[in-house]
């Protein structure tokens, strides 16, 4: 739901991220942007290699090297993330700016409780004692909906299951009551009924919390439950960006359509899969022109030859492609939602 | 109704916990606890359901790459289970299996065309040409130009790999094939380039596929039948159609209502099944999912259901419908 | 192949290490030339004079002893002790020359040899497990618990004295750290999805072992191996130094270090006057041992992002 404040929370320019490697620079985001309003969950779709992850960790500031942020602007309440120094980002992690990893296991430390790891953001955070640290911490597990919290306040991460350690992070996320929260697969790891939990949870905390969400996956259908706006990403450049009606109903880009309609799915009889052929490029050896041109099905010489820049096509709709007629009346043609 | 070509009976298959110096054996780890279910040639069986409740297990006991606690596999009317050693291998050559991970699934250091060669060479079947002819007519089948053979694996992107595994399965001209996960650890835009190619060799070679996937989804588009577990039970079996408009386990409907849809005007029952998966070496007692049950009774707790025929080929264990 | 051939030349350090080595090698191979024996068995060093005490570098050949050479007939193709005498008038310059081919036989005889048991051990123990594995590694703990260098003593004290029974001992007490290193690496490629494709194929469990768990384990073991060629002289060396092993006014390092024990400290009032027995010695010994590591390490360091994924 987009509300009424004209400025966004997040705004990302042109963001370039690069990796500077002994075997060449890997361009893993190359120019980037895109808004997040208050209250609104943007969606960042793509598959592994396309720089979701990058994006994200740029937005955070928590590249490690050989990765840099080469340009760009990430705007968060009107400051510059980029110009920050690292004080001053450590005062805003946590605290205003949150990030959810994808594998639980990794991102949570073996050898501290649970209950420490939650109390740490908030004692950081807020001058707060230790016991009042402990008793938010027991709230924000009963929240987040762990049982019996008393107990598990003490256990260590591998006691836990995959669902349960997934909580845990999403109440250190959300200890300090972040305005924008990134969400990196979080669910991907999980069995698809504890990732239906933890969807639902995240809904609901967001709602209470007026917070924004970026929700970085692969997964179409999660994204079809949760977003409200869509970045599609190829290649470390967005390719098409829209609101969630458009993506689904009437998408522009190759990439999207061929995605749309190679993935099976529960509410439709399909006779065939379609299939985008070839592969995801390899980031040293970008193919020229447009990076999709290879595996494109609707390719003509210009896309070969030219980059097409990210246009909007349509209020609130940009794309990246110059075939964006021909691939509309393909839409037309293939039947996307209902039997 | 046509003689099956695989049956599985009453299959178990349990791990052992060892605690202590002397490795004593403490529990059981119930990986799989009587199942049953028959496999008919040219079909393809869906097996689905989360982490932990054996679907893998269950291909790999079947194959004997794990060796099973109890119960039968009879393979074209013969028990494999009974089998010896050396009679087994032989048998090999009609089962085969694709695996989930095609980066540790193929050796390394050989290359390709040894890889697929090798169960050929194992069987001694062909002659040196002959083998790696028919290698490269393998590797075009599944679509991958014949002169990369003296490649190796880390030259191919994921995708590619899993088609040189089904290269290798193919190699022994199989009647059953289990595809574990073979596609969940793709990417999405390459899954149905897999998918579709499992479907042709399926329709070129008449193969039977007992595909196991956690993705209703995929589950849903290439099975004819399916059936459904749960921490190491079944807990349904069905036509895939019949699955999905006259479904009849709890388990099974949470399961398909959790599966996310790509369409933002997809309406569907939202259950939100409470708690997590249990330990399958500390089940519950009687119906093995009866603490996260919507529509849990008291008998649920004490005595678990029999998986019984309700509607024509339409099996399931619930005491919802025991009664009638 | 290439690439690892690459690396080994591009670095430094390595690069140092295979100068090294090739330098010994070449020493080894040209012994005849560098230091023309004097005698049928090449590996006797030759004498230069009668003294007990060393004599310094550049002494020449004492009379006497050139008498005796004259009449066995042998060609004095040198006769200035270039690095000096040893205990006894042995010459050292020979005693190092000579000494790199004893050096190569029993670093490179013992490595290989207690690679290759520990190799069959440590892989028949890892892939059948069970009570086999836990057989096996308590007889491996039992050998580890000797300690090596006590251990190889006693057994060249009970088998008499000479270099072979040297190596008989370091063999005996040396396979151990390759069973365990080969057997945890089997442990784990065991578990790996390749070797239960292979077991779906049908192939037999010894084809397994021998064609695809050794090739992807076996790297860290050669890595070790060249390591321990180093280590196995030295130990060797200590043996000698102590007084087993290679009889007296044998070619070898160990032998030369022996020769210099009473002789370390020097004279009252001259200490170090003797340093020539201790340096050239010692500087051999050092050097080839810090081939084979530099070598080694780099190997190691080739392996290590190799292993993360990127061959």
């Amino acid at each position: 739901m987009i509300t009424n404040n004209k400025e966004p929370l997040l705004e990302v320019k042109d963001l370039k991220t690069y990796f500077f490697t002994e075997n060449g620079i890997v361009k893993a985001v190359d120019g980037v942007g895109f808004k997040v309003y208050q209250g609104e969950i943007l969606g960042l779709v793509g598959e592994s290699g396309c720089g979701k992850s990058v994006t994200a960790f740029s937005i955070m500031k928590l590249l490690d090297y050989p990765g840099k942020t080469v340009g760009g602007e990430i705007l968060f309440k009107g400051e510059n993330l980029l110009r920050k120094t690292d004080a001053e980002m450590r005062k805003i992690r946590g605290k205003d700016l949150a990030m959810i990893f994808q594998e639980p296991m990794t991102a949570l430390n073996p050898v501290l409780t649970v209950g420490f790891q939650i109390s740490e953001a908030l004692l950081m955070h807020f001058p707060i004692s230790k016991d009042e640290a402990r008793k938010k911490t027991l709230e924000l597990l009963k929240k987040v909906g762990i049982p019996m919290p008393e107990q598990r306040i003490n256990e260590y991460p591998h006691q836990l299951s995959g669902g349960m350690r997934q909580r845990v992070m999403i109440a250190m996320a959300m200890s300090c009551d972040p305005i924008l929260l990134i969400a990196d697969e979080p669910t991907t790891a999980l069995d698809v009924t504890i990732q239906a939990q933890i969807l639902d949870l995240m809904s609901t905390l967001l709602r209470e919390f007026k917070g924004s969400l970026i929700m970085i996956t692969h997964d179409l259908g999660v994204i079809a439950e949760i977003a409200d706006r869509i970045a599609i990403m190829y290649a470390g450049k967005i390719v098409e960006y829209a609101n969630k009606r458009t993506i689904f109903y009437s998408p522009l880009h190759p990439y999207t359509f061929g995605l749309l309609t190679s993935i099976p799915r529960l509410d439709l009889e399909m006779k065939r899969l379609n299939v985008i052929p070839g592969i995801v490029p390899n980031p040293l050896h970008f193919p020229e022109g447009c990076k999709f041109n290879p595996r494109c099905s609707f390719r003509t010489d210009r896309c070969k030859e030219e980059e097409p820049q990210l246009i909007e096509v349509e209020e609130g709709h940009l794309v990246r492609c110059w075939n964006i007629d021909k691939v509309a009346q393909e839409v037309k043609k293939d039947l996307l939602v209902g039997v | 109704m046509a003689d099956s070509l695989l049956k599985v009976d009453h299959l178990v298959k349990y791990f052992p916990i060892r605690k202590g110096v002397f490795r004593r054996t403490v529990g059981w780890v119930k990986a799989v606890d009587d199942v049953s279910f028959e496999v008919y040639e040219g079909e393809t069986l869906g097996l689905v359901g989360e982490s932990g409740c054996g679907k893998t297990t269950t291909a790999l006991t079947i194959l004997r790459l794990e060796e099973p606690t109890k119960g039968q596999v009879i393979f074209n009317g013969r028990d494999i289970i009974k089998m010896k050693k050396a009679e087994m291998r032989k048998e090999r050559k009609k089962m085969q299996i694709i695996f989930q991970d095609p980066y540790s699934s193929l050796d390394p250091r050989m290359k390709i065309k040894d890889i697929i060669a090798e169960g050929i060479l194992t069987h001694n079947l062909l002659n040196h040409r002959e083998r790696y002819k028919r290698v490269g007519e393998l590797l075009e089948k599944v679509g991958i130009p014949a002169e990369n053979m003296d490649s190796f694996p880390h030259e191919f992107s994921g995708g590619q790999r899993q088609r040189i595994g089904i290269a290798r399965a193919l190699a022994l001209e199989p009647k059953i094939i289990m595809c574990d996960e073979a596609v969940s650890a793709l990417d999405v835009s390459i899954r149905s380039q897999i998918i579709n190619l499992l479907k042709d060799l399926q329709k070129e070679f008449n193969l039977t596929y007992l595909f196991i996937a956690h993705d209703l989804s995929v589950i849903k588009y290439i099975s004819d039948r399916v059936v459904v577990m749960y921490l190491g039970k079944i807990v349904e079996i069905a036509n895939k159609k019949e699955l999905f408009t006259n479904t009849m386990h709890p388990y099974t409907q949470a399961l398909i209502s959790a599966v996310p849809v790509p369409n933002p005007d997809y309406k569907k029952e939202r259950i939100i099944l409470q708690g997590d998966v249990p330990s399958p070496a500390n089940p519950p007692t009687g119906c093995r999912f009866h603490p996260r049950c919507s529509k849990v009774m008291k008998i649920c707790s004490e005595i678990e259901p029999k998986l019984i025929e309700i509607k024509e080929k339409h099996f399931c264990a619930c005491h919802l419908y025991n009664e009638k | 192949m290439n690439r690892i051939l690459r690396k080994l030349f591009s670095n430094a350090t390595s690069l140092i290490g295979i100068i090294l080595l090739i330098i010994f090698i070449a020493i080894a191979i040209f012994a005849p030339v560098i230091a023309p024996p004097l005698s049928e068995d090449r590996y006797i060093i030759p004498r230069m004079s009668w003294d007990i005490d060393p004599q310094p570098p550049g002494s020449p050949m004492s009379d006497d002893i050139r008498d005796i050479y004259n009449y066995m007939g042998a060609e004095i193709k040198y006769d200035r002790a270039i690095f000096g005498t040893a205990e006894g008038g042995y010459d050292i310059f020979y005693g190092l020359i000579w000494g790199t081919r004893t050096a190569f036989k029993i670093g490179l005889i013992t490595v290989s040899v207690s690679m290759l048991i520990g190799l069959f051990i440590g892989s028949i123990s890892a892939y059948f497990g069970k009570w086999l594995d836990e057989i096996l590694m308590r007889i491996t703990d039992i050998f580890l618990s000797f300690p090596f260098l006590v251990a190889a003593m006693v057994l060249t004290t009970v088998l008499g004295r000479g270099l072979d029974k040297v190596m008989i001992a370091l063999i005996v007490f040396g396979w151990m750290g390759y069973a365990r290193v080969i057997r945890g690496n089997i442990l784990s490629a065991k578990e790996e999805t390749y070797v239960m494709a292979a077991r779906a194929l049908g192939v037999k469990d010894n084809k397994i072992i021998w064609k695809h768990l050794l090739p992807n384990t076996i790297f860290p073991v050669l890595v070790e191996a060249s390591m321990s060629i180093g280590s196995m002289v030295v130990t060797a060396s200590a043996l000698s130094f102590l007084g087993v092993g290679a009889p007296v006014g044998y070619a070898d390092w160990g032998q030369m270090v022996s020769f210099a024990r009473n002789w370390i400290i020097g004279s009252p009032g001259r200490a170090g006057q003797y340093w020539y027995t201790v340096l050239y010695p010692g500087i051999f010994i050092v050097l080839f041992v810090l081939a084979w590591n530099l070598i080694g390490d780099t190997l190691r360091d080739i392996l290590d992002p190799r292993l993360r994924g990127e061959l």
